[in-house]
């Protein structure tokens, strides 16, 4: 047990750093790699939540894919540091990190007391971890599977979409 | 001794809280910055907060239909990203710059 909390702790550290080093980096680069050190993190959460299937999902969809594609375009800009990363204006930005904490205060109040009134009863009882990503497969193919072809399709159109969008010449701007 | 304990015996509240602090970071990340492309990295990181604690709910309530969730999210989430980012190059290619406030220059 004591292992499992170590592992928990390292990870959740490690994962946090890289979320902060995302918002306050200027250099773009900077914060894509953050990212990526974030999305490895989740994904041994992942793990240690015996989501085994996620968890390489999380690193190939994340961590690969949608990395990528941020690296790809970043390199593309060829963006140097950035003059002004963060918003101008005291009032405003005191305003909205006031907004963040209370978001982070309300949900975590709401979190402990919910965990006081009714606490989680004993160990979970979920399949042995094998039969985790088989049941998944059965759930995700049989009661599910109308939401799965409907991504099916959204993603084809996303595709298009996105190939659309990217080579257009800019509509009314057009001619300027 | 009761309170430190429960601090290091890992339960479903630390993966909750966690979660919390991922998405206010990402919440931060959207309010404060000014580059497209490292909003929508806060969107991702607000996402995966999200599914971290679809994923611990999965795990102590002992039911699949969260991870199902986060499979969906995670599609989504990739869709997003390539239209996004689609929306940037289209911007960077009229004003040489990523900046969010460009962006209410787009029409039709």
């Amino acid at each position: 047990m004591a292992s499992e909390s170590f592992l928990f702790w390292l990870v959740a550290l490690l994962t946090m750093a890289g979320a902060l080093m995302t918002v306050t980096l200027t250099n773009p680069i900077f914060c894509a790699l953050s990212l990526a050190v974030t999305m490895v993190g989740v994904s041994a959460l992942f793990v240690t939540l015996d989501a085994y299937f996620l968890a390489g999902v999380q690193l190939i969809v994340y961590a690969g894919a949608v990395m990528v594609l941020f690296v790809m375009v970043l390199m593309l800009f060829d963006l140097k540091h950035e003059v002004k990363a963060f918003t101008r204006g005291i009032f405003s930005g005191a305003l909205k990190i006031a907004t963040v904490g209370l978001t982070a205060g309300l949900v975590s109040g709401a979190i402990f007391a919910t965990m006081r009134v009714s606490p989680p009863t004993g160990e979970p009882h979920l399949a042995p971890a094998n039969d985790l990503t088989a049941a998944l497969g059965q759930l995700l193919y049989s009661q599910y599977v109308f939401g799965f072809e409907a991504l099916g399709v959204l993603l084809l159109v996303v595709a298009v979409g996105a190939v659309a969008l990217a080579r257009s010449k800019g509509g009314t701007h057009a001619g300027s | 001794m009761q309170g430190l304990e429960s601090f290091f015996e890992v339960g479903l509240n630390h993966y909750l809280i966690l979660s919390t602090l991922l998405f206010a970071c990402g919440l931060a990340g959207v309010l404060l910055r000014r580059n497209v492309i490292v909003i929508m990295m806060s969107i991702e990181l607000m996402l995966n907060g999200v599914n971290l604690s679809f994923v611990a709910f999965s795990k102590y309530m002992a039911m699949l239909e969260g991870q199902i969730m986060v499979f969906f999210v995670m599609t989504i989430a990739a869709a997003e990203a390539a239209v996004g980012l689609a929306l940037a190059v289209a911007i960077f290619k009229r004003f040489r710059e990523v900046n969010i406030r460009y962006f209410e220059q787009l029409k039709g």
